[in-house]
Formats: C-alpha cells, structure tokens, sequence
C-alpha cells in the first residue's frame, strides 16, 4: 500500500514518496523517508518489503559510496542505475532476493540532463520521463494532476518531496491541504 | 500468471537476398499496465549480427549485458568478429548453463557472415534448442499472429526495402491483435553495404 | 483420503478453422475439412460449412457435436419459416434467429462459434460473426476457430487495409473483387495449414452471388461446382416470371462451392 511518483523536467527530476510505516492494518510511523540522496546529484525513492527496502537502500548507498571515494568521482545516474539494476537481478536469483521497487532520478552533470529510471523488484528497467510504483502507478499518466489526491483510495496525509538539479540535491516542502 | 508474458513484447526477423531485417515491438509492461513505451528488445552485437529477446524484460537486459560482455571476450581472444552462426551457438550454450532454472527469453539471432555475406536467421527456446529457419523465426507473446502474418506475407530473396515493408507489416498487423505488445515498432535491416534502423508510427494502443 | 469427485465432461475440441469474407455483391464463407481431437484425426473430410437456404451460408466452428446439432436445429426451424410464410427467411432475420437459439442455452452453450454469410435483402454481400451465446455483429470479414489468431491480422491487413497507406490522392477500396478475395481464402488456408496442426486435409468454399452478379468468370475456375437452388430462375427470365419469384422471397441468387486440397501432415 505504498506509492512513490517521479518526473523530469527540462532541466530536475522531481521524486515524491509518502511517508507510511504499517504493518497490515497498524500505522507505526507517519515521518518515514523512503528517499534516499545516493550523492550529490542522486535520488533513489525506494518500496517494497519492509526490512529488506532499508536494507537494500543501505546496501546500495553504501557502495555508491565506495565507489565515489576509490575513484575520486561519483557514478553518473545511468551507471548508478545499471549497477542497481544489476544488484537487484543478480539477488532475484539467490536463495533470499531483495523485493524492493525502485525510482532512480538524477542530474547528470556531464551531459547537462535530468535521468529518471523505473526498476521493480524483477530487475526490470526502464527510462523514462515520469513513473511511479505501487496504486500510484495505475495514475500515473495522470501525474501531478491533482486528481491523484481526489481519486486515489488510500489517500496518504503527507508526502516527502525531494528535487535534484544543477544545484544538487535539496527537500522541498508541499502544502498537503490544498 | 506466465512469466513469458509477465512483460509482453514480441520479436521477429527475416531473410531477404543478400540482406536480414529484425524488428521489435516497444511495449514495456506488467500484466496490463504500460510501464514504457521506448522498451527497445533488439540489440547490435556486432556491426552485422544483431540479437533480438523477447520474455521476461529483467532476463533481457541481464542478457544483454551477459552477451556483450561474453561477445567482446570472444573478439580479444579470438582477434576477429564473430560469426552469426557461432554467436547462435554462444547463445545457445549460455541459455542451456541455465537448464534448471532457465533465464525467462527467447532470443532471435539476426545478420550476415563475414565472407560470403550469408544471411543468417535463427531463434532458441529458453534452455538455448535452437531452431536454423530458412525464411523467418518469431517470439514473444504474439508468436501465433507473427505466424499467421508471416506465413502469407514473407517470400524468398526480397530485396532490402521489399524486405523492410514485409517485416513491417507482419509485425504491425501482429502486435495490433495482441494487447500485451505494440505501442510503436523498431525495424533494422542489414545489408552487406550498410545498416539502418527505422522506428514506425503505428496503433498506439 | 480427500474424496474426490469425478464428472463427465459433455465438451470437447475438434480443432479447425472457418473464415467468411463479404464483397460488395457477393460472400465467400469457407472451412477446412479436418475433424481432430487432440492430436487424432477423427475424419479429413467433415464438412464445416452448410447451406441453409439460397442466400445464406452457415459455418460452425468448435465442437463439433453441438454444431452439427446446432446447425440441423437451425435447418429445421427455416423450414417451419417457409411452411408458414412461403418465403425463405431473409439473412438478417436468420442472424437475429442465431442469437436466440443460442442464447437460449446460455447456461449450457453450444461449444460453437458461428459465421454467417450470404447475402442480404438489398442485394449486398454480408457477414455476421457469433459468439458461443450469441452475441453477433455484421462485419466486412470474419476467421473463427483453431487458426483465428493466425488468419485474422493477416485479414486486417489485406481486407481491410489496416497499417497499410492509401494511394496519393485515392482511398482504400471498400469492397474487393470476387477474384482477389478467394485467392486470399486460400492463402489464409495455406497459411493456416503450414503453422497449425488442427488445420488441414481439404478447403471447401461456398460462394454465394448477388441476383445480377454474372458467375461466367467463376464457373471457368478449377473445382467449383453449382449448388442448384430450391427455385432456380434461369439469367435471361421474362421479367414476369422473376416478378412473380421475387414475391415469394426467390430473387435469384447463385451458389457456388469450390473444393481445395491442402496438405495432409
């Protein structure tokens, strides 16, 4: 019952993600952030099985991390993406696989270019201009209309956004109450 | 539920004379729901042969990587291109590795051999049985329409554009009766001259 | 032990595969011969395809019990209609009969897909196509049965032109010429028969023409052979004599069937 919506714009990925922790019917928390800034210029909004997404997040931002430190230069966002993806597909296939969706968005400093990328828990993968995961998704082409907020069923209260450009990564507050 | 057609997406190539073609379909889903429109299934392996997949797109972009990198081990050691028929078999080996617990595509293998500008078309199941057809091979999960149209519509030594309007058509009026794949096309053809690629504007629905 | 339960199941598949094309004065309704159940071939020669009356033709398609009953069922109640009205039933009446009979048994279906060709009141070439419960709808052209999903894009593409651009300036034909439509028959079958195992062993196709169609060019071809109509008026009638048919529903439409061998493997 989670979603997470992402776009591009002409120049920023814009990544929002809500901010429930349940378990089936009991909320446990309602200020959880499911976006990650895997650097400077990278955002990764991740759901799925619990345990496994914070895990999965950690694993993977940790590793971004090395590899910035030994090569004295972050991945691009499509390098970032190919090696998540991979990290998903190569654990799909192992005795405990990682059930964790995942938006990849990020500005590519090289190319002057936002990068969005889609990938499920399959390793599936995918470029592209706007996605989303979860209910969410199935409103997708229908993003930022603010009919998601009407229509949706689960109707979450409060949503965590988070926008990277040129300028880096920063959070941006919206007004739930319109 | 068929992880065959968890994704959907078809794939088809054909022989001409002195010339191959090899198309995809761009749909990206789960189940019902269109995830992408600009899933490509086609890849160049190299500047003759190309390699088409259609299943379980996690298995295709895996597979795509895994060939790649396979591919290019095979040109530094070997000092030279690979031929179609030996890249076939490279396929064929790499999927059957996985007998037991298979990689979810079925290839199409697409191009020209090296001296004699052989047009070379064959296709595998997902253990790697491959199947050398003389005139056309498909996969996915419009596989019976590919069939149908195909079967009518191909003939033998087509000339590169005949070539390109055939395998265009079938492939069209194929995914048009198939909900799981469509949403635009991409069609290469290869020639001993040169190679093009051309994406369609088709139903998009 | 779980008690488990046993229970005879009336349906079966006998593969196969019909196929009916409208023209702008004449229809073309056709089926391969083959009868199968599973990988058994019961018989190469069980027709799928039956004249109902001078003007229409009826394919039945799936199992191939219910279709034989269904079609006898059909038979009998045209008879009744021209007992009571002295008149054979119009085609658009028969189609709406279709629905009903076969809606009728909405709970216990005729396994059967239906395609009925003829031609309609107004002297044009007509096709509708049902369901097993009798849900129908007039088409331009129709394939049903084993290799529907293999004859039915092809079709798109050559009948109704679909993916294809029309000449500079021009448009699409509407309707094709009696010539082109059943060498599109016959490369749908031979298709069909190449790719698909329940397709095969012979071709029958009926051709029914419209009142003023001429059949010279078609009697000339291979294999076809004239179905005589209950009341036949000869082409060069006294006006009278076609006058007085007409009354009584016989306006002169001409049968034709025209048998094809496919392969046998």
């Amino acid at each position: 019952m989670e979603v997470s919506f992402a776009l591009t714009g002409k120049d920023y990925v814009i990544i929002a993600a809500d901010q429930n922790a349940a378990r089936s019917i009991i909320k446990m928390k309602g200020d959880e952030d499911k976006i990650k800034a895997l650097g400077s210029h990278l955002l990764m909004a991740y759901s799925g099985e619990p345990g496994d997404t914070i895990q999965f997040a950690e694993y993977v931002e940790r590793n971004l991390r090395l590899q910035q430190m030994r090569n004295n230069h972050p991945l691009r966002p499509q390098a970032a993406a190919s090696w998540v993806r991979r990290s998903i597909a190569d654990s799909l296939r192992s005795r405990n696989s990682y059930s964790v969706n995942i938006l990849l968005g990020g500005y590519d400093m090289a190319e002057n270019t936002p990068k969005l990328y889609w990938m499920d828990y399959l390793g599936t993968q995918s470029d592209v201009p706007y996605a989303a995961h979860g209910y969410g998704s199935y409103f997708a082409l229908s993003l930022l209309d603010r009919e998601v907020q009407k229509r949706l069923v689960i109707s979450f209260p409060s949503f965590r956004v988070k926008v990277v450009d040129a300028e880096g990564v920063r959070e941006v507050d919206v007004d739930m109450s319109v | 539920m068929s992880i065959m057609e968890y994704n959907g997406g078809s794939v088809v190539a054909m022989v001409g004379k002195n010339c191959v073609a090899i198309a995809s379909d761009l749909r990206l889903g789960n189940q019902a729901l269109t995830i992408a429109t600009n899933f490509e299934k086609v890849f160049p392996v190299t500047d003759r042969i190309m390699l088409g997949m259609a299943g379980l797109a996690s298995d295709v972009l895996t597979l795509r990587d895994r060939f790649r990198l396979l591919v290019n081990m095979y040109t530094i050691k070997e000092e030279r291109e690979i031929e179609p028929e030996t890249f076939a078999h490279l396929v064929s080996s790499t999927l059957y590795e996985k007998r037991f617990g298979p990689y979810f595509i079925e290839p199409i293998i697409a191009g020209l051999s090296k001296g004699s500008n052989k047009p070379f078309i064959a296709s595998t199941d997902v253990i790697g049985c491959i199947n050398f057809a003389k005139g056309f091979v498909v996969c996915g999960t419009a596989t019976d329409k590919l069939f149908g149209v195909a079967e009518s519509l191909w003939e033998p030594d087509l000339e590169p554009e005949d070539l390109f309007e055939t395998i265009s058509q079938t492939l069209m009026n194929a995914v048009d009766r198939d909900a799981f794949s469509g949403w635009g096309v991409v069609v290469h053809v290869i020639t001993p001259e040169k190679a093009f690629t051309r994406y369609l504007r088709a139903r998009m629905d | 032990m779980p008690h488990q339960e046993r229970r005879f199941n009336p349906y079966t598949e006998n593969g196969g595969t019909i196929l009916a094309i409208a023209g702008e004065d004449f229809t073309v309704i056709a089926g391969d011969t083959r009868q199968s159940e599973g990988y058994n071939i019961q018989t190469r020669y069980a027709p799928k395809v039956f004249r109902l009356t001078d003007k229409a033709v009826l394919a039945v398609n799936g199992f191939a019990a219910d279709g034989n009953m269904f079609v006898q069922k059909v038979q009998q109640r045209l008879e009744w209609y021209a007992h009571a009205h002295n008149k054979p039933m119009p085609l658009k009446a028969i189609a709406r009969l279709i629905q009903t009979m076969l809606y009728a048994k909405r709970f216990f279906p005729y396994y059967v897909y239906n395609i009925l060709g003829g031609i309609e009141e107004d002297g044009s070439g007509a096709v509708y196509s049902f369901d097993p419960v009798g849900s129908y709808e007039r088409e331009a052209c129709r394939a049903a049965g084993a290799a529907q999903s293999l004859v039915q894009p092809f079709l798109d593409n050559q009948i109704y032109f679909k993916n294809q651009l029309p000449p500079p300036g021009g448009a699409h034909p509407r309707h094709l010429p009696l010539n082109d439509v059943l060498s599109l028959v016959i490369d749908s079958f031979t298709g069909a028969t190449e790719r698909h195992i329940e397709v095969g062993d012979g071709l029958e196709i009926y051709i029914v023409l419209a009142p003023n169609k001429s059949s010279v060019e078609l009697e000339r071809l291979p294999g076809v052979k004239r179905i005589q109509g209950t009341f036949d008026i000869a082409g060069d009638a006294s006006p009278d004599v076609t006058a007085a048919a007409a009354a009584v529903g016989v306006t002169g439409e001409k049968m034709f069937v025209m048998r094809r061998e496919l392969k046998k493997d």
